[in-house]
């Protein structure tokens, strides 16, 4: 039987690697110093092994052959992928026990999610876990969700896979204690006329719904309001099934600020008994 | 405005988002399209009109045409277009509206 040490979500984008300066350094230190924050929590928890529920941007799959979800059971992970993203080339180690055990207890439970057994992992997994400063050791079973072509799998279908998955990982004997990291969203556009208008409303109101504990009324509102929040917000499926994993665990912000020039509203959490500390921010 | 162009691609979505996805993911091909982009687009069956999207860096044709947003996104970094000509392309495509968080 595992424990859950700690259930994280997080945005991610490659500005904060390829472009980082197009932010002040004052708010750049404090977005980073956010996610080092996240780290040291998450390593407090020491887990065995860290589920990263993230999705492909189209590196490992095209629209030849698309799968809605697909778990890694690889031996290991290069990374990344893209030849653009200025970010030193890694290898993450594969927990296969753990993805194959994963993999056949959801098609025992009705999922049909598609394996990978050489997946290679994009800025979508590194950025967070690079900026976390997390054990680059620790293995892995990357999960990944199709947030960016559609047609998708629905917002629901994606907590109730997270409620799946949190169950599964309870009742897994291979390892003492296991972390997930839902990395992406909050707001943001990519490559569409309002890339770098971060709908912060829908950010602060979607966090708020999380905060008060509704999974109902969080999975209503993103379904219906995703579109006001831009194609990158899709990537919000990643914290719906992280909602579900927690199984009624408190969510908590520990940082959120809509960062235009960056392109996203970024946002960090926790579900968890234990709240991570808040970050104060540049401008309060 | 909807986060999608297309909810579902267009068979000439595809043949563009094919041309993005395989130049930045096949070995050797970003080498190829630098040396000779007529040469390297006529491996796909795209029109005259869409390859010449591709190879004039047409952000805004490219958006237009419904290409996934991501493959943009990866051929414009891709291709080092500077960062303020790209999302000036995307924004001269700006409605009524879209721009309420701007600021």
């Amino acid at each position: 039987m595992a424990e859950l040490t700690g259930i994280y979500t997080a945005s991610h984008t490659p500005v904060m690697l390829n472009f980082p300066d197009r932010i002040p350094a004052e708010l750049r230190t404090e977005i980073f110093g956010a996610y080092e924050a996240m780290g040291r929590d998450f390593e407090a928890g020491r887990p065995d092994a860290l589920v990263v529920l993230s999705n492909d941007h189209l590196h490992n799959f095209f629209l030849d052959n698309f799968p809605a979800l697909c778990i890694g059971v690889g031996e290991s992970y290069e990374s990344p992928i893209e030849h653009w993203l200025k970010a030193k080339r890694r290898v993450f180690t594969g927990d296969q026990a753990f993805g194959a055990y994963l993999l056949q207890e959801a098609l025992k439970a009705d999922f049909d999610p598609a394996f990978s057994m050489e997946m290679v992992l994009d800025h979508g997994s590194l950025t967070p876990l690079e900026l976390a400063g997390l054990d680059p050791d620790l293995p892995i079973v990357p999960i990944l969700f199709n947030c960016v072509q559609p047609p998708m799998p629905t917002m629901r279908r994606c907590y109730q896979f997270g409620k799946f998955l949190g169950e599964a990982i309870r009742r897994y004997d291979g390892a003492e204690r296991v972390a997930i990291l839902a990395t992406g969203g909050i707001s943001h556009d990519i490559a569409t006329p309002r890339m770098g208008m971060v709908n912060r409303e829908f950010d602060e109101t979607l966090l708020q719904l999380m905060e008060a504990g509704d999974p109902e009324a969080v999975v209503k509102y993103a379904t219906d309001e995703v579109h006001t929040a831009g194609n990158g917000a899709e990537e919000i499926r990643m914290w719906m099934a992280a909602m579900g994993a927690a199984g009624g665990l408190p969510f908590k912000r520990a940082y959120y600020k809509a960062v235009n020039d960056w392109y996203t509203g970024i946002g960090i959490g926790h579900f968890g008994r234990n709240s991570l500390p808040a970050v104060e921010t540049v401008n309060g | 405005m909807s986060n999608w162009r297309q909810m579902m691609p267009t068979t000439e979505a595809y043949l563009l988002d094919k041309a993005l996805y395989e130049l930045h993911h096949k070995p050797d091909d970003l080498a190829a399209y630098n040396e000779d982009k007529a040469a390297y687009l006529a491996r796909f069956r795209l029109t005259p009109e869409l390859a010449e999207k591709i190879s004039s860096n047409d952000v805004a044709g490219l958006y237009e045409a419904g290409v996934n947003p991501y493959l943009l996104r990866a051929h414009c970094i891709g291709m080092r277009i500077p960062e303020d000509v790209s999302l000036a392309a995307l924004r001269s495509l700006m409605k009524e509206g879209d721009d309420k968080w701007l600021n």
